[in-house]
């Protein structure tokens, strides 16, 4: 089983350190703040007070077994750098930095972070993207010129089989697969919906609408089927 | 002949069971018409309108389901779902 440590213990580096555990990994929480460190301690399988910037603490903690280690210490550019070499010097493959800024981020891959995430940015980015084509609602980038993404079906092509659709003879796009909302009958009388995906759909499969198309293909493609 | 309003709510359900959403929008606005006090009729088009991810007009309608009725667990449930996205 992989093992987690994650270090500062803010927003972000609670969320993260709470996500893992949920996800049954071990994670070690990481903090100088001791009430950070308290309110942690039932969500994760071990917390601990310390203050990472101090070589010594990391290196007889073992710091250095873990697979991966978080450091989220947004707030203080400086640490961040400090912790990211000595974990590094000390040996731990991959360490990820929640970086600030672009410039932070420059210096965190010069002193050898393996991954680092701008949340604040990354958030924007998505958000901005949402607003701009409100019926994308993910986008992820496969390489410079192909990309996966998530988009209500448009109403042209509502309520036809996918090999009537010929998407991948028109487009050289294909449907990987759908998102729907099955509606039921609840006991008291009232409708509701649950989501149910169609992994890999056939020729019969039928959009309907509301349907969520996940289609892998160029850029430019994507975009067409998008203006239809 | 006056259109039943309970006829109407009833059949909008039948309309989303079959997943024909469209059409549970027009007989809901057509309900509407006859009586607007009633949240069962904005949940339906709230479900209706979230099915085809109409985002916005499912948050409306979901919020004046609540309106009339602010115990309306299922349409509170929707509204969270849909602000959180």
């Amino acid at each position: 089983m992989k093992q987690f440590a994650v270090i500062g213990l803010g927003r972000f580096g609670s969320s993260i350190a709470r996500a893992l555990s949920e996800k049954n990994f071990e994670v070690l929480a990481i903090d100088k703040d001791e009430s950070l460190v308290k309110d942690m301690e039932d969500v994760v399988s071990q917390a601990v007070v310390l203050d990472a910037t101090d070589e010594k603490s990391l290196r007889e903690l073992g710091i250095k077994e873990f697979d991966t280690v978080i450091v989220s210490m947004g707030e203080s550019v400086e640490a961040s750098i400090m912790i990211t070499l000595t974990l590094k010097e000390l040996g731990v493959k991959q360490v990820i930095v929640k970086a600030k800024s672009a410039l932070h981020s420059k210096i965190l891959r010069k002193v050898g972070a393996d991954r680092i995430t701008i949340p604040e940015r990354e958030m924007a980015e998505k958000l901005a993207q949402s607003l701009a084509s409100p019926k994308i609602f993910d986008f992820i980038e496969v390489s410079d010129t192909h990309g996966i993404v998530e988009m209500v079906v448009p109403k042209k092509l509502v309520n036809k089989t996918l090999a009537d659709l010929k998407l991948r003879d028109k487009y050289k796009v294909s449907v990987i697969a759908i998102r729907r909302k099955v509606p039921f009958s609840k006991p008291d009388g009232s409708t509701d919906f649950r989501e149910e995906v169609i992994i890999g759909p056939g020729g019969t499969d039928e959009t309907i609408p509301g349907d969520v198309l996940i289609l892998v293909g160029r850029n430019e493609d994507i975009d067409k089927i998008r203006k239809l | 002949m006056t259109e039943d309003y309970q006829d109407l709510i009833e059949l909008s359900e039948f309309y989303i069971l079959s997943q024909r959403y469209e059409e549970a929008i027009k007989i809901l606005k057509r309900a509407e018409k006859i009586k607007k006090i009633e949240p069962r009729l904005y949940y339906n088009l709230g479900i209706a309108y979230e099915a085809m991810n109409e985002k916005g007009d499912a948050r409306d309608s979901f919020r004046l389901a609540l309106k009339l009725d602010p115990d309306f667990k299922s349409a509170q449930e929707h509204l969270d779902r849909l602000i959180e996205e």
